[in-house]
């Protein structure tokens, strides 16, 4: 196994972003804070599993996003965005 | 958060009965041993690699890699138990006892914590405590051979009395200090300590 | 309740692909329609308490009245050999979705298209082409898909048929581990060359979709950026080391 093997992407956490942001964020758009390229969250890379997950920009590596789940509670560390954009256009429905 | 029972689904093996006793609250018995990564397998040159205790330590010091496997052998054998709910149980590793780290770094009064740091930038926070006395190991092998890179491999710690994400892979050293420093899932919501038989998983537990 | 809300799904048929790969057809309450590319998510739960979720990219077209799923078997998975090999007609199962709007497409988007898939990464490009068939639409549209036998090509009679209604879709197989006596077609992993050869050159601004298991999907997408690509019309999902999500 090496290390490309248990990369996923945006799209594999997509279920447990649509939980936090009411959103389907795969394919909102965020700033990297350290490199400043913009990307869809359906295009970043991401690591993840039970405990939680950490996206990182495409193009620099940077860590984007950290979110973990738990006990009825999740956390988010945005800290890696220069910014989010959220586009009514993708708002779960009701 | 309870779901649906799917009529006929269960888990690829079961535990036997007398894993009962064994099981933290919460946990299942897994046969396998699953591979849980926040990030990329970090590749490490054993002609590079070095083991280091440092911080609040009379004689902080480097181990090569050579000089490390030259240290008193211990092993580890039992259960190890993830937050994410499987427990593994009668499993090995083999390594050197934190204890033997200490006694030739020799930490000061004041050190009461200690930061695990490692190739590719995983941290965790834990009590002295937790690592002295028999309970942590740094360790290279597992059930008789090499530890696997996907598995922490060079060496990782190990602290089997707490969850198994305290048992940061990849080491590349302690670091002690006289306060608690959440660590990279210490700071996103779990648990400073992490005791399985306690159900410490998230802060607040 | 949002339509993210776990609801119970049943599954009204099985039906066989390969001899490792089947596809449920599953009638969910309520369901409001999906976008082809988009996913579910599944959650089993065990008498014992035990869950797993999985996440399953919907192969049905958008117009259809079931939600069709298609699983490949993996050896030492948890969950695929419960839902292929298990299930039964009838049963039920806790499904979210649909979610995914980043790798969708609908003729809307244009075209030319190219959608490479690596084994079950050709589910959510089969929800692709589905669409683009019930919708009348010609946009032009090529299929490289990668796998590793003839056997192991899923929904291969169905792909044949609609290569040959000279809508403006081309099939290209590749068949890595070994090919049938007298065939003439690809043998080998995708490299760029072949992405060359068989895809669009890049001042035609195709639209790609890339899906399977993360190397390929990777390995594609470096090399088509590598030929000049826009690399902002290179879509990927990937479906991490086994080829199944």
């Amino acid at each position: 196994m090496d290390e490309a093997d248990l990369r996923m992407d945006g799209n594999h956490v997509a279920g447990m972003l649509a939980e936090v942001f009411q959103f389907d964020m795969t394919v909102e758009w965020s700033g990297c804070a350290a490199c400043g390229d913009r990307h869809q969250l359906g295009a970043l890379q991401a690591y993840g599993h039970g405990m939680g997950a950490v996206l990182s920009c495409p193009s620099c590596g940077q860590t984007l996003l950290r979110v973990a789940r738990g006990g009825g509670r999740w956390w988010l560390d945005l800290r890696g965005m220069a910014w989010l954009q959220l586009d009514e256009g993708a708002r779960l429905p009701e | 958060m309870a779901g649906y029972v799917s009529r006929g689904f269960r888990r690829r093996r079961r535990a036997d009965d007398d894993d009962a006793g064994r099981l933290p609250p919460g946990q299942y018995a897994e046969p396998g041993f699953p591979v849980l990564s926040a990030g990329p397998t970090p590749r490490v040159d054993l002609a590079e690699w070095r083991l280091r205790v440092e911080g609040l330590v009379a004689r902080p010091r480097e181990w090569t890699w050579e000089e490390v496997q030259a240290l008193p052998r211990s092993t580890f054998e039992g259960d190890i138990h993830c937050v994410t709910k499987w427990s593994k149980l009668g499993t090995s590793f083999a390594g050197v006892s934190v204890d033997v780290l200490l006694d030739q770094t020799e930490p000061l009064p004041e050190a009461t914590h200690v930061i695990a740091f490692c190739y590719g930038g995983y941290t965790t926070n834990l009590p002295l405590e937790d690592v002295r006395d028999g309970k942590a190991w740094v360790v290279w092998e597992h059930e008789g051979g090499p530890l696997p890179p996907e598995h922490g491999g060079p060496a990782r710690l190990l602290v089997p009395h707490l969850y198994f994400w305290k048992s940061a892979k990849w080491l590349a050293g302690l670091r002690l200090i006289d306060h608690d420093q959440p660590g990279f899932w210490e700071s996103l919501g779990y648990h400073n300590r992490g005791d399985p038989w306690r159900e410490e998983r998230y802060w607040g537990d | 309740m949002g339509r993210l809300s776990w609801r119970l799904a049943r599954v009204a048929e099985i039906k066989p692909e390969t001899p490792r790969v089947a596809s449920l057809a599953l009638d969910v309450p309520s369901w409001d329609g999906h976008q082809a590319g988009q996913h579910v998510d599944l959650r089993l739960t065990a008498e014992d308490g035990y869950q797993a979720e999985r996440s399953y990219s919907i192969a049905s077209a958008p117009d259809g009245q079931r939600v069709e799923l298609t699983v490949e078997r993996l050896d030492d998975g948890e969950v695929s050999p419960y839902l292929a090999g298990e299930v039964r007609q009838g049963d039920q199962l806790e499904l979210r979705g649909p979610i995914g709007l980043y790798f969708v497409w609908q003729p809307g988007l244009g075209g030319p298209l190219l959608l490479v898939a690596g084994g079950s990464g050709v589910v959510p490009l089969m929800a692709m082409l589905r669409h683009r068939a019930a919708s009348g639409s010609r946009v032009q549209t090529r299929l490289l898909y990668s796998s590793r036998t003839l056997e192991d090509v899923i929904y291969r009679e169905e792909l044949e048929r609609l290569a040959v209604a000279g809508d403006g879709l081309t099939v290209t197989h590749t068949l890595t581990r070994a090919q049938p006596p007298g065939w003439q077609g690809y043998n080998r992993r995708i490299d760029a060359a072949m992405l060359k050869e068989v895809g669009w050159p890049p001042d035609e601004r195709p639209l790609a979709y890339v899906c399977g298991p993360t190397r390929l999907v990777e390995a594609v997408a470096d090399d088509l950026v590598a030929l000049g690509h826009d690399p902002f019309r290179v879509k990927t999902e990937r479906f991490g080391p086994t080829g199944v999500q």
